[in-house]
């Protein structure tokens, strides 16, 4: 009953643009027991900016792994950039995500490649042409602030920095998604808000952002769209809202 | 062009693999060396054995030795009914006279001389029919028939000499396919362990690829290639191993085995083709059983 009120009260008008992300009824339960989430109904529409939020084990890292398609749900339908990813073959996976960037709050850069081959080997690694890396590589190092450490290993560089490479990287498709999980985690204040910035950019691009993150003061700034998990349900879905419920 | 950078990407990341991995990659290969230089030993022994096997064959299968005095039209309708018996290829008559000359000559070969006693001792030899068969397995068929007919004094036969190689072939054949088997099965295990030793330490690199939309092929085929690699390389060594000792070989193989020399100059073409597929087969195998479970714990 519950999840069909809720259905009912986040129906899309007829006029409203195809989400890029939709969730309808969406459970997930793991093998061992766990119910990581349940009846989670989500839209949301191509260019809004959005916060995950909610505690630890709320059910955010499975929200963002069916997103990917990393994890299939146990019941639901799950639909991302217009594709149903329950009736999707394992091979349009990687078509999949293509449209799909993600930023972890590790960085996860590979430790013996420079930042211009760390940008480059994503889309190397998806055979593109030796010329559209040698255009796109300085294009997303530029955007990023980080044209002059083309040739620092990550290690010679802050953390701030590191992230802004993991953003340029997620960005070398041109993605419809960008999908930041804690971007700001392991950031000192200052530099989450340079992070924050660049994702706003990003967002004013075109780009349709899901930040998960537990940055309070972030989120209570912004004044976005915030998801709130807590216990695998999704208990508040509002517009320009704060980290909190405000009464 | 896709398909060029793909291959191009796949062999590039398989060698950066092989040597980041090098200690683990060398001993790999190196029992894949020792896997084909025990093959190359069973396949050298086998076929020399087996050419020795064909050399009997194509030699005289039964011989007849006829009864003294025989007469002209007897011996002709002897061997003629002889001709007529199914598997027969082909008879010839050996007269007593030939097969003195015959001993004579084998004796000369060996460096002695033929001594039969006082000149006037009046020894002679039977006469015999030396006959060929087409069909190996007809021998006990002919011998049989043969021993019926009143005008053969005794058979004789290669059956004897025939069933014996065959025992020695096939016991050399079984323990080699076993030893060589167990020594596969070890390449496998160490090439499926080498690569996935390279898969585990790469596991970062391959979630990232994953995450940035690699197809499988792109994360699968340079670790492939890596194994392939192993068993290039091991076979290549190998083959240079066989054609250093193949000089004092070959002579042998055409001497002792009574391999023709057309087919002994082919051999060793045959041979490193052989050695080839094998070490490229047990590499691939090995490496896609080690990245298909990977990946598909990945899923």
């Amino acid at each position: 009953m519950t999840s069909l009120l809720r259905r009912r009260t986040r129906t899309i008008p007829n006029d409203a643009p195809a989400p890029v992300i939709s969730m309808v009824d969406v459970g997930m339960t793991y093998p061992n027991g766990k119910v990581a989430l349940t009846d989670v109904n989500v839209s949301i529409p191509r260019g809004d900016f959005v916060f995950l939020v909610g505690p630890s084990g709320a059910g955010k890292s499975t929200f963002i792994r069916l997103l990917i398609r990393e994890q299939l749900p146990t019941h639901g339908q799950v639909t991302v950039a217009g594709r149903d990813l329950l009736r999707m073959r394992r091979s349009q996976v990687p078509s999949l995500r293509r449209r799909i960037g993600i930023v972890f709050q590790d960085f996860r850069l590979l430790p013996n490649k420079t930042v211009w081959e760390n940008v480059a080997f994503a889309l190397e690694v998806t055979g593109a042409p030796g010329a559209t890396i040698r255009r796109r590589a300085p294009q997303l190092l530029n955007l990023v602030g980080l044209h002059d450490h083309a040739h620092h290993l990550p290690t010679q560089l802050s953390g701030g920095e590191q992230q802004r490479v993991a953003i340029a990287r997620a960005l070398v498709h041109d993605p419809a998604i960008l999908i930041a999980d804690e971007p700001t985690g392991n950031l000192d204040p200052v530099t989450s808000w340079e992070i924050i910035q660049l994702l706003i950019q990003i967002n004013q691009l075109g780009t349709t952002v899901l930040m998960a993150t537990h940055n309070q003061e972030i989120v209570n700034a912004m004044r976005r769209r915030v998801l709130a998990l807590e216990g695998g349900m999704l208990v508040r879905d509002e517009s320009t809202a704060a980290y909190e419920r405000e009464y | 062009m896709p398909f060029l950078r793909f291959i191009g990407f796949s062999i590039v990341r398989a060698w950066q693999g092989f040597w980041r991995n090098a200690m683990m990659s060398l001993a790999a290969t190196a029992t894949v060396i020792l896997m084909l230089v025990l093959l190359s030993a069973l396949f050298i022994v086998i076929s020399g054995l087996n050419h020795g096997l064909a050399f009997i064959e194509s030699k005289v299968a039964v011989t007849a030795r006829l009864e003294d005095d025989l007469s002209e039209n007897r011996l002709k309708r002897l061997i003629a009914e002889v001709e007529a018996m199914p598997g027969v290829a082909s008879v010839e008559y050996v007269s007593p006279d030939a097969a003195m000359a015959r001993l004579e000559a084998s004796y000369r070969e060996i460096g002695r001389e033929l001594d039969l006693g006082a000149p006037d001792s009046n020894i002679t030899l039977f006469a015999s029919l030396e006959i060929s068969l087409s069909d190996p397995d007809a021998s006990a068929d002919v011998s049989a028939a043969l021993t019926q007919n009143d005008d053969v004094e005794r058979v004789l036969t290669k059956q004897a000499e025939y069933d014996t190689l065959l025992g020695i072939i096939n016991v050399i054949r079984t323990v080699g396919i076993v030893g060589v088997g167990l020594v596969g099965l070890t390449v496998l295990f160490m090439i499926i362990n080498t690569i996935r030793i390279a898969v585990y330490s790469r596991a970062n690199e391959i979630e990232i690829m994953r995450l940035v939309g690699a197809s499988d092929s792109f994360i699968r085929w340079p670790f492939i290639l890596e194994g392939i690699l192993c068993g290039l390389i091991g076979s290549v060594v190998t083959i240079f191993l066989v054609a250093a000792i193949w000089d004092p070989i070959q002579p042998a193989m055409v001497q002792v085995f009574q391999m023709p020399t057309a087919v002994s100059g082919q051999f060793l073409t045959t041979l490193s083709l052989l050695l080839l597929a094998v070490g490229l087969g047990v590499g691939a195998i090995g490496s896609w059983i080690s990245v298909r479970s990977y990946l598909a714990a990945a899923r």
